[in-house]
């Protein structure tokens, strides 16, 4: 028997369990399908709809393992047309759910650069002063042009505004009421457990062990958890999907070289703040032009808002977090923040290649759900209904084959689960979506009329992009820099703030125009005070570290260290001693950014970098996101 | 080895003490800012408390554990997740707020009342325990009153260890002034123990006792018992964050003898 | 008509403690401010003459004394018995009492017993409106209430050091005696001793009293050019043994440790507040040789009381954020102090 898996554990005798159906994450995809599969586990009077092959005379025993410490983890603005998850509740009313509000209103803003630091390309510049010449007969405003229209195919009236963390709370209480699921948390899965090709189940994270994973007193093996079907849903950045990814490759032709990171805070708006429950802005043009913002006012006087940063972003030194606060001060966002104060805060990667990121949906005894399966639709912007309907569509297929008692191969998964997928909207928007973004690969305004293009002609044209990965993209910083400092300035800054241990991209943004930020202890903090508004990250002791930089040479190759500069909660850091840069997980929220932010790349792998994203525990920062 | 115990865990829940929190006025009084939304843990001295109880457990072969917890609930199910794994236990749930400023006297009745219709409840092998202190009222008057439900006057607070003794007696130390630990010898149960943090490290997740618990966890709280604790006979006249601002006095040029003697007074004060 | 009552308990030696006279000024003020209030003190010891001497000066309309050999131990069930007998005697409204851990143990089974109410941890007590009124924390100190009850009696336990203690000359009480009938079940708990903690065998103590922060100063060269980690560990870990304070540590400090400079060998990233650490919450933190970045200084934030030592007058630590700035060195007044409180620490537990 070969037992795989990659997180460098040590081979020890290990308890093993037996259940029926082990899935991995607990965000909106395993929401519908723990919700869809539980409905069906029993009939009406109570009898089990199948056997457990693990205890017989029972139903199915079901078990899910989520790594953070609370099933209120996940983080997303969340603006849904909610048709998945309101086929699964049809009496769903927003008003049991906090933070949730039908959406009411939708705007769409193009941002002018009050500041004049933006990299902004000479077409967009040229739009600009266009915008500015006819500013008395177009909706301009607060510099921001109100479009007039917001395309179909963005639109999202009609829909929903939530919190994910409060509704995977709604879910998983509901879900755990029904008796018929398990759901952990606290239960890092470290990676899938294969015999043959086929995967038997996974295994769970050491406990008990050395940030390095050396066991200590106490070392107690992650137990491996036998399953016929093993549901991974454990989104972008989960190790299990991504384990697999390694093992099996993508299905020829897909990718995933695209993604963003997301970044949001949750306000208190400011009292008198005329901005109703259900409004939606989405922003472009602002702070670079490559950064899209939305603002999402829930009841109860709170507001969402926040920022994606693109993979396709050429610059090294991407802060997130910094650029959400020139974002959050552009006057026609900060009218209505003013005042306001910042109750929590988050971040998450997004897997942005769509469809075309999708890996092997089924094999022998596993199925992927949700966005590490490729279901986020890039044209509209979507990914949790789109999650939840691929969740909901394997629980269908699930409890069909339950029921004629076969068997969770590859063939009979393909037939009950992808075939119900592709037969779905789920898959037809996201044909239309497929190429919606390549153009913004070549820059933004292609990438604009590109998106225009498969839009309005449902995918049928669009423009192409280059394909590039992320350290492709990536510049150095004396590229980057290049005709405002010399290669020896440039290395005189890198010095100076290495020796500190600091990170370049504030003083290189305040180099190129930015001003500096004016905190205010409100709604402009010190990145370091955002991660302790709202709550902090847990890290629960006794297990390794998820965050571990492979290859030393790499990094001390690299000049950029764009790991750190983008870390969303400053968990990595420039090691003034050395190059290999710090982690601390005591900071990490798990978002991901790392591993594909990462400058280098193996030379007989390129699609992996220097940074291994493994499983860990804790991670939850606050229930509001 | 000693007899088997019948141990009762008492424990609330509590907001994650790493949110920020905030009070506002509810219709009953004061009450926790969005406390719904927040996640919630057991309280951190119940919680060891039930570490303590699943390691005397194992010390008294035969043992039972029944944890008798009071909030809301959806939130207990989702507290449940993250402890279940700890260790087996049977859950005796009661449906109510877990609110710092509901009475103690309230909550006793109702962990009294559950006790006492525990199914084959034996009084003389009955441990019960639970946080000297909660981590939402703070008070340590909760565990006392039960006791005296009970009828019990064997009662010992802050306590850090049990050692259990063949007979069934058992000698506890709690904490006093001075960093100090009284030892007391009890003859044996009933006995009720308010647990300081105690000596025992968070045992692991084991998802083996988790599937053991869900069987009956989930039951349980489709049963749980609903109460309405309340805040009768308190006015609360103010409650309010404490301000974080403060005046520094500097001293300087003082000889270290005198910075020691004002830090000492201060210290012991 | 509020009827208060102070209830003590006395030391081994028949004294009382600190607190029995903060409890009797709390009380003596609370009667000051309410219409036609009393206050009766009640002592209960093996032997309490030498105790109400002690109190005979503070204006109580009468001291009640409950004696028994059975007090000689701090216990649940002859304490409370105690303690519910003198609040009878006293026909008590209100009963103030000292939070030691002795009357922390019974003051709510004692209120039970009586019908009414018991507060713990009470910060002040004053009247409001006519009625008296207490202030104490919830959650962990996050909150801080202001109450009143018409629940009666009300036992109220103040935490030490709080109010001001009451003083005055001792002179012979006229005491009058309770009669105590013991539980029977009394004799099934036995007081056998007192144990100290091993030294050094636990660091974090998240409900100490006193937070102890250490910074990185601790290991850096001293003013004779010299780095001097023993002395260091002696004194930080001399002021844990006697105080059972929790250690905490600055970023700072325990990042030495993988950078390969000197470090104290009991610090672990377990230890680090703030930034990257916890926010632990404590009655009182005292701040040493840490150099203030401002990330570290939400270490403390629900630190109620907070002192700090360091050398530089402008530490990030202590501005603003402290009560007291001392600017001196840390290693001379960390032994100093330490040395003062060994001459302090109590024989026997307070009572």
């Amino acid at each position: 028997m070969t037992q795989d898996t990659t997180s460098g554990q040590p081979e020890v005798d290990r308890q093993s369990m037996e259940v029926d159906i082990a899935c991995v994450g607990f965000g909106p995809a395993m929401g519908g399908f723990l919700t869809t599969l539980s409905r069906g586990l029993l009939n009406e009077d109570g009898t089990p709809a199948a056997e457990s092959k693990t205890m017989p005379g029972m139903p199915p025993q079901v078990i899910c393992y989520e790594r953070a410490d609370d099933i209120a983890f996940g983080v997303s603005g969340v603006v849904t047309k909610a048709r998945a998850i309101r086929e699964t509740f049809p009496d769903l009313d927003p008003a049991d759910i906090p933070m949730t509000h039908p959406v009411t209103e939708e705007r769409l803003l193009y941002l002018l650069d009050p500041v004049g630091a933006s990299r902004r390309p000479a077409t967009v510049k040229a739009a600009d002063a266009v915008i500015k010449a006819l500013r008395w007969m177009l909706p301009v405003r607060d510099q921001a042009l109100r479009i007039p229209f917001i395309p179909g195919f963005m639109k999202k009236h009609d829909g929903l505004l939530t919190s994910i963390g409060q509704f995977n709370q709604w879910v998983g209480n509901q879900l755990m009421a029904s008796g018929t699921v398990q759901i952990w948390p606290s239960s890092p899965v470290s990676g899938p457990l294969m015999e043959n090709g086929r995967v038997t189940g996974v295994r769970l994270a050491d406990q008990g062990v050395e940030r390095s994973g050396e066991p200590q007193p106490g070392y107690m093996p992650g137990m491996d958890i036998k399953a016929a079907l093993t549901v991974i849903g454990d989104g972008p950045a989960g190790p299990v999907g991504r384990i697999l990814d390694e093992k099996l490759g993508l299905p020829e032709g897909n990718h995933q070289h695209d993604f963003a990171v997301g970044m949001k805070v949750v306000v208190e708006l400011p009292e008198g703040c005329e901005l109703k429950p259900g409004t939606v802005f989405h922003t472009l043009g602002y702070p670079e032009p490559e950064i899209f913002g939305f603002l999402y006012v829930y009841p109860d006087g709170l507001a969402s808002a926040g920022v994606f940063v693109p993979s396709w972003f050429d610059s090294p030194v991407r802060s997130t977090y910094r650029y959400m606060q020139h974002w959050m001060q552009h006057p026609a966002i900060w009218k209505h923040l003013n005042g306001g104060t910042i109750r929590s805060w988050g971040a998450k990667t997004l897997q942005e290649s769509g469809r075309r990121g999708e890996p092997h949906l089924v094999g022998d005894g596993f199925a992927r759900i949700g966005e590490g399966s490729g279901t986020t639709n890039v044209l509209t912007n979507s990914g949790v209904d789109e999650a939840w309907l691929s969740g909901t569509l394997l629980a269908e297929g699930v409890l069909e084959l339950l029921k004629s008692g076969e068997e969770f191969t590859k063939a009979n998964l393909e037939k009950a689960y992808v075939r119900r997928r592709r037969e779905s909207w789920l898959d037809k928007d996201s044909r239309k979506a497929e190429k919606a973004r390549d153009g913004f690969q070549r820059g933004f305004v292609r990438g604009m009329i590109g998106m225009a293009l498969a839009g309005f002609t449902r995918g049928r044209l669009s423009l192409s992009g280059d394909g590039r990965t992320p350290y492709e993209r990536v510049p150095t910083l004396e590229q980057f820099l290049k005709g405002r400092l010399t290669p020896q300035e440039v290395e005189k800054l890198r010095t100076e703030a290495h020796a500190k241990g600091r990170t370049l991209h504030d003083s290189i943004m305040e180099l190129l125009g930015w001003p500096k930020i004016e905190y205010d202890g409100k709604l402009l903090l010190s990145h370091q005070d955002a991660l302790l508004v709202g709550g902090k990250v847990q890290a629960p002791p006794g297990y390794a570290d998820h965050v571990v930089f492979l290859y030393p040479h790499l990094c001390e190759e690299c000049g950029t260290k764009v790991c750190a500069e983008m870390c969303s909660a400053e968990a990595i850091s420039v090691n003034p001693e050395g190059e290999v840069p710090l982690f601390d997980r005591e900071k990490c929220i798990h978002c991901g950014a790392c591993f594909w932010n990462c400058a280098k790349h193996l030379q007989d792998d390129p699609e992996r970098g220097a940074i291994a994203f493994r499983a860990g525990a804790g991670g939850l920062h606050s229930a509001e996101n | 080895m000693a007899g088997s115990l019948q141990i009762v865990v008492c424990g609330g829940i509590v907001p994650n003490p790493l949110q920020t929190l905030e009070p506002t006025a509810g219709p009953q009084g004061p009450a926790l800012k969005n406390e719904a939304m927040l996640p919630a843990v057991l309280d951190p001295w119940a919680w060891h408390a039930l570490f303590e109880a699943a390691n005397l457990a194992k010390q008294a072969p035969g043992s039972k554990i029944t944890l008798v917890c009071m909030a809301p609930k959806a939130k207990l199910q989702q507290v449940m997740m993250t402890i279940a794994q700890k260790t087996v236990f049977e859950l005796q749930p009661i449906d109510g707020p877990a609110s710092g400023f509901v009475e103690s006297a309230d909550v006793a009745g109702e962990l009294a009342e559950v006790i006492k219709g525990i199914n084959g409840l034996d009084m003389q092998k009955l441990l019960v325990f639970g946080g000297w202190e909660s981590a939402s009222r703070g008070a340590g008057t909760t565990m006392q009153i039960l006791g005296e439900m009970l009828g019990i006057t064997d009662q010992f607070q802050g306590v850090d260890e049990i050692r259990l003794k063949d007979d069934g007696s058992f000698d506890v130390l709690e904490r006093i002034e001075g960093g100090k630990h009284q030892v007391s010898r009890c003859a044996g149960a009933p006995a009720v123990l308010g647990w300081a943090t105690g000596n025992l490290p968070e045992p692991p997740n084991n998802p083996q006792a988790g599937m053991a618990n869900m069987r009956g966890i989930m039951p349980a709280l489709q049963k749980a018992r609903p109460a309405k604790p309340g805040q009768d006979g308190v006015k609360f006249l103010d409650v309010s964050l404490p301000s974080q601002r403060r005046e520094t006095r500097v001293v300087k040029d003082t000889p270290a003898e005198e910075i020691a003697r004002e830090l000492a007074e201060w210290i012991t004060g | 008509m509020e009827k208060i009552l102070v209830v003590l308990f006395t030391q081994e030696d028949g004294s009382l403690g600190r607190t029995a006279f903060e409890a009797t000024g709390a009380a003596l003020g609370l009667a000051k401010e309410l219409d036609g209030a009393s206050v009766t003190i009640g002592i209960a010891g093996t032997s309490i003459q030498e105790a109400a001497n002690a109190l005979a000066g503070s204006g109580a309309e009468k001291i009640l004394g409950a004696e028994a050999a059975e007090l000689a131990q701090p216990r649940y069930a002859t304490d409370a018995a105690a303690a519910e007998a003198l609040a009878k005697a006293a026909g008590a409204t209100i009963i103030v009492a000292p939070g030691t851990s002795r009357w922390n143990r019974i003051a709510a089974g004692v209120a039970h017993r009586l019908g009414g109410r018991a507060d713990t941890h009470a910060t002040s007590l004053a009247v409001h409106e006519g009625a008296p009124t207490i202030t104490r924390w919830y959650y962990r100190q996050r909150m801080v209430a202001k109450l009143s009850r018409t629940n009666r009696p009300w036992v109220v336990s103040l935490d030490p050091g709080a109010v001001p203690a009451w003083s005055g000359e001792p002179s012979q009480a006229t005491v009058e005696k309770v009669a105590l009938s013991m539980p029977e079940t009394a004799a099934r708990t036995e007081v056998i001793g007192v144990e100290a903690p091993e030294a050094g065998a636990q660091t974090i103590r998240p409900e100490a009293e006193t937070l102890l922060v250490t910074g990185a100063g601790w290991t850096k060269k001293q003013a004779d050019g010299q780095i001097h980690l023993k002395e260091a560990e002696a004194a930080i870990m001399d002021f844990l043994r006697q105080t059972k304070a929790s250690l905490g540590s600055s970023k700072s400090l325990v990042d030495q440790e993988g950078e390969g400079q000197a470090v104290l060998p009991f610090l672990t990233h377990m230890n680090q507040i703030g930034q990257t650490g916890s926010t632990p919450r404590h009655a009182k933190g005292l701040a040493t040789c840490c150099h203030g970045e401002e990330p570290h200084v939400v270490g403390w934030r629900f630190i109620t009381e907070r002192r700090a030592v360091n050398l530089d007058a402008n530490c990030g630590w202590a501005q603003g954020k402290a009560d007291v700035l001392y600017v001196a060195d840390a290693f001379e007044v960390m032994k100093k102090l330490n040395d003062l409180l060994a001459e302090k620490a109590p024989a026997t537990p307070e009572s």
